[in-house]
């Protein structure tokens, strides 16, 4: 049965969108028949695709993804999926491509599924989408499953490729060479190539940058013609003004609302919101409109103008996104060690394999500053940011909390001292199989590390009397600080799970909860809001800016701009290895708390 | 059942281009892994004579994770070889010997696997996998390194300590990681759907 | 890192069909693993690493630093059977040590083979295409294009995987992971392996999809975009791979070095 639509949001439905209380009365044996295209019908000619009373379940899960949902698309039609993670759309994107159930086998039954003959499908990954080691090679794969006689391959590349703006002058270059948002066009080229009538694209901009993610729409809307389009997107500004469509689901797969673009959108505003979809006006909805610029330059002067909570307020719940200034005890280290920076750098050098990959003239991290650290792919952004862990070898000055390491190791040691780091994929740096033995893991290695270092003496360090562990008690304490962390980052009910078994923006947090929790003055972060959805990328932005407002230094890199003008208290530019510019934004590093307007998670 | 899901079914009990390509992936993380594994080998090797051999097992390690992860006849034997191809394209010294070494390693293992009727998926069966393969191995080394002219407690020592490396590390720790990959939830898709996740529809 | 292997010049054992040169090769190591005596072996591996300078097409340079693998392949073939071999004619012994005449010999022989291996391998490989050799399979050997697109995406996949180990390897370093207690040498394969065969999977997983995605489909008929043509490159290729064998083995015969009979004790 459709699920009826929630009183208090009226929703548009298209005219010709299916009714919704058909029951699903047939037999399943009849309805598992139909399976599969079945252009005999004559009413199909209308529709791309259509679904009626689809019932969908992975495997090893209790709940069905989807209870008979219906959706037709009509031929033609510019259709915008939208939901919060989780709810299925991708996987309705695939089940209208074809790809589910015939390729990939997940139990499923319809009362009707049409879904087009020919189907071009691009994915979110443009790392998985290729076979072949050339960009050529794999348009020809494509023409080679088409069984297109190899003299017509050519010309065919090479127009395929000019179609989506990618003007290689030889198209026998390495995919490796391209960068992400070449790639993703060349996926959609390659779906060109089966000259489909309808294109389905799952996210294709997720993990693009900002100027990826403006070419791959830019070649979208260019191929899209006739077309019909089926697009599932988090970050919406792009497509909003182009989609004739817009079909909202909820948490549980069903449809919330369906209707036109500007329409649902207007009406569906806080759902939107509250499913973490990028829309855009999800900044300044978050943190008000950017700067009343005095507001930013003179943190003081607002202040002043009495916006003043305690610091556990944590339900901001409506009115603009405040600067709270924190009380005296939250905030010991914004005025008596103001002066002393967390980290100094002077002609430092990072190297690769001998070369410097990137170079930083000057430049100081006080505690209180949030540091956007910005530039292009392959600058040398990640190379400073490892270079710092001492993770890559470097020469010239750093100094951490006024000591200065010399050598590779001495900076490991330093930098494990001073600084977290964590990694732009959860995954590689999770160490356990159990999400509270990843927190936990930290504060036991910390707790020996001070029990080894406690034990000093020439005499104790070549013959240590034991092992050094923490003991029972100990043990205790650390299990029971890992709860209250997890409790802080919302995975309080996770505790018991394996970390790779989160939801990606849990698992994110779960990496920030792990490399914190042993309280270092300085955080690094490598691009911690990347392909994250908005209330994930808030939830984790307001744990940098507490963290910033309690006397830490946060360093991140990020391609959001957004970050860089609303929250950053320097902007560090990196191009081709070198940091070209580090800004102060007119924010003081002694600003009080600026949380988005998120309920936190 | 309709005729769609029986084709597509039948087509899946075959190895699909998904299994192929997840066998030689595995494969090839494996042989990253063995990179590593090649400087703790070579510690291994100034133990004692022959040392070496106690981590011989970890080159027939690929053959029994991807039989314990997909299950499929063919699958250790795909896994031998694409361990080989990798060695190979990147410049190995050794050659084309390692295909051919690869070829009886894995149609050893697949033979115990087949022994099974591919149904046992063990930690013992997989360390039998092993064990078969470093004797697949053995053959290889007599024609290839003439090792029957070895002294003959060398011989013994040598495949004796191989044997055993082969059934702790290619069963014991590849079942240990295949359960930690079930665990993980990597391992799901791979596998067959079971009818009753069928029937869990009507629910 | 592939670029690495890219020929600098291209001759003719790089035009001819990897369908001729693969058995071609594999009857070579077929010819050389039923070598027994030494002279034989010693005129192979020089035949055959003179040739891979001459025909790979790659830089002095870069041939020379690949060969050099060749020396710890030598003495992993040789050293163990030089010390520990069985014979006869003793010449010295300590402990389990003992090196006869005939082991010393043998030895020597299983590493001039290794050589002889290795450059017959290495030969291959760096006059073949990994793409040519998958499509001339295909076309002339009726490989399952099934197998050959995934061995050909695998080498795709590498580089990543390889990113990957490092920065796992980073990782760990960051959070003190695989030092002191917690990695014990059996803890290691998994605390490397786990996160890159997840993320590996997963990506092959997805990959085969956007195959399928793109109609992959290894029962139809395709056509190819390179063609894998019989040419008189592979006529050459027959020709001088084989009277380089065979010159190898006429040499033995006629200036033998060593003049020792087979190195096998009982043939």
């Amino acid at each position: 049965m459709r699920s009826t639509v929630e009183a208090n949001v009226p929703v548009p439905v298209l005219k010709d969108a299916v009714k919704p209380g058909q029951p699903a009365d047939k037999e399943p044996a009849e309805t598992q028949d139909r399976i599969g295209p079945s252009r005999e019908e004559a009413e199909t000619a209308e529709y791309a695709a259509e679904v009626r009373n689809l019932r969908m379940k992975f495997p090893g899960t209790p709940d069905l993804l989807f209870r008979d949902l219906s959706l037709n698309i009509r031929r033609g039609e510019k259709v915008l999926l939208l939901g919060p993670s989780g709810c299925g759309k991708s996987t309705l994107l695939q089940v209208l491509g074809g790809v589910i159930p015939q390729v990939t086998e997940v139990p499923l039954k319809a009362e009707r599924l049409h879904v087009p003959d020919s189907a071009g499908l691009v994915f979110q990954d443009p790392d998985t989408q290729f076979c072949m080691p050339y960009a050529d090679e794999e348009l020809a794969f494509v023409l080679e499953n088409l069984a297109v006689p190899a003299e017509d391959m050519r010309p065919r590349i090479g127009q395929a490729l000019r179609e989506v703006g990618l003007d290689l002058p030889d198209p026998h270059v390495p995919i490796g060479s391209l960068s992400q948002g070449m790639k993703q066009r060349l996926a959609l080229a390659s779906v060109l190539l089966l000259e489909p009538d309808v294109l389905l694209l799952d996210e294709p901009s997720a993990l693009l940058d900002p100027e990826g993610r403006r070419t791959i729409w830019d070649a979208v809307r260019r191929v899209a013609g006739e077309r019909t389009v089926i697009i599932v997107e988090h970050r919406i500004e792009e497509v909003l003004d182009w989609v004739d469509r817009v079909v909202l689901f909820r948490d549980d797969g069903s449809i919330l609302a369906d209707g036109q673009a500007a329409e649902v959108f207007a009406r569906c505003r806080a759902r939107m919101r509250e499913y973490g979809i990028w829309h855009p006006e999800a900044w300044s909805e978050a943190y008000g409109e950017p700067a009343g610029e005095a507001a930013l330059a003179q943190p003081a002067a607002y202040r002043a103008g009495g916006v003043c909570e305690p610091e556990e307020a944590a339900a901001p719940a409506a009115g603009p996104a405040r600067e709270r200034s924190a009380a005296a005890p939250a905030r010991p280290a914004a005025d008596s060690a103001a002066a002393r920076p967390l980290l100094r750098l002077e002609n430092f050098r990072v190297l690769r394999g001998g070369k410097s990959v990137c170079a930083v003239r000057s430049a100081a991290v006080l505690p209180g500053d949030l540091i956007a650290l910005t530039g292009p792919n392959g600058a040398g952004k990640s190379s400073l940011l490892l270079g710092l862990m001492g993770l890559l070898a470097h020469e010239g000055s750093c100094e951490y909390a006024g000591s200065r390491p010399s050598g590779r190791r001495a900076m490991r040691e330093a930098a494990a001292k001073h600084a977290a780091f964590v990694f732009q994929n959860p995954e590689f740096q999770f160490v356990t199989n159990r999400v509270l033995d990843e927190v936990a893991f930290t504060l036991r290695s910390e707790a020996a590390s001070a029990l080894n270092a406690s034990q000093s003496g020439a005499f104790a360090r070549w013959f240590p009397r034991r092992r050094l562990r923490p003991d029972a008690g100990e043990e205790a304490l650390i299990a029971t600080q890992a709860s209250a962390c997890l409790a802080r980052f919302g995975l309080g009910g996770y505790a018991e799970r394996h970390p790779y078994l989160l939801s990606l923006g849990q698992k994110r947090r779960l990496s920030v909860a792990s490399a914190i929790v042993s309280d270092k003055p300085l955080v690094l972060l490598d691009e911690p809001t990347f392909g994250q959805d908005a209330r994930n990328a808030f939830a984790i932005l307001d744990l940098c800016e507490r963290l910033r407002a309690s006397g830490h230094a946060v360093l991140m890199i990020t391609h959001e701009m957004e970050i860089a003008e609303r929250l950053a208290t320097q902007v560090w530019k990196i191009e081709d290895g070198a940091l070209i510019s580090a800004e102060s934004t007119g924010r003081s590093h002694t600003a009080g708390l600026r949380l988005s307007k998120e309920e936190p998670l | 059942m309709s005729a769609k899901r029986t084709e597509a079914a039948s087509r899946r009990r075959g190895l699909t281009l998904t299994d192929v390509l997840v066998t030689v992936v595995v494969s090839l993380v494996l042989g990253v892994v063995y990179h590593l594994w090649a400087s703790v080998s070579s510690l291994a090797g100034l133990l004692f004579i022959q040392s070496d051999e106690l981590v011989y097992g970890m080159w027939f390690a690929a053959s029994t994770l991807a039989f314990l992860l997909i299950r499929k006849p063919g699958v250790a034997l795909i896994a031998e070889i694409a361990a080989a191809h990798l060695e190979i394209a990147f410049g190995s010294a050794y050659g084309i010997q390692l295909l051919l070494y690869s070829v009886l390693q894995g149609l050893a293992a697949e033979l115990v696997f087949a022994a099974f009727r591919y149904r046992n998926t063990s930690a013992v069966a997989a360390g039998l996998a092993g064990v078969a393969a470093a004797a697949g191995s053995l053959l290889a080394d007599i024609y290839y390194g003439y090792v029957a002219e070895y002294a003959t407690w060398l011989i013994l020592f040598k495949y004796s300590l191989r044997a055993v490396s082969s059934f702790v590390i290619a069963g014991y720790l590849m079942y240990g990681l295949a359960k930690l990959l079930e665990r993980a939830g990597v391992t799901q898709s791979l596998r067959p759907v079971e009818r009753k996740e069928y029937d869990a529809l009507d629910g | 890192m592939r670029s690495f292997f890219v020929p600098t010049r291209i001759n003719w054992l790089h035009r001819a069909n990897p369908a001729v040169k693969l058995p071609l090769f594999i009857l070579l190591f077929g010819v050389t693993v039923l070598t027994h005596r030494i002279d034989a072996s010693f005129y192979l591996a020089c035949v055959f690493l003179a040739l891979l300078f001459l025909a790979s097409g790659y830089p002095l340079w870069k041939t020379a630093l690949l060969a050099s693998g060749f020396a710890l392949a030598f003495a992993s073939a040789s050293l163990t059977m030089i010390l520990f071999g069985k014979g006869s004619e003793v010449w010295w012994s300590l402990g389990p040590i003992s090196i006869s005449k005939e082991s010393f010999y043998r030895g020597l022989h299983l590493g001039f083979r290794s050589i002889a291996f290795g450059c017959q391998g290495l030969l291959f490989v760096l006059t073949t295409s990994s793409t040519g050799l998958f499509y001339a399979l295909m076309q002339r050997l009726k490989l399952s294009p099934k197998y050959a697109y995934s061995f050909m995406a695998s080498l795709r996949l590498m580089p990543m995987a390889l990113d990957e180990l490092r920065i796992r390897r980073d990782a760990l370093s960051v959070r003190g992971a695989g030092k002191g207690a917690s990695a014990s040498l059996l803890r290691l394969p998994e605390l490397y392996a786990l996160p890159l065969l997840a993320q590996s999977i997963r990506r092959a997983q997805r990959t085969a999809v956007a195959m399928e995605v793109k109609r992959f489909d290894a029962g139809r008929r395709r056509t190819y975009y390179y063609s894998s043509p019989i040419t008189r490159n592979d006529g050459a290729a027959v020709l001088v791979l084989s009277g380089a064998a065979g010159a190898a083995l006429l040499l033995a015969h006629l200036l033998p070095l060593f003049a020792l009979g087979d190195m096998r004790m009982n043939p």
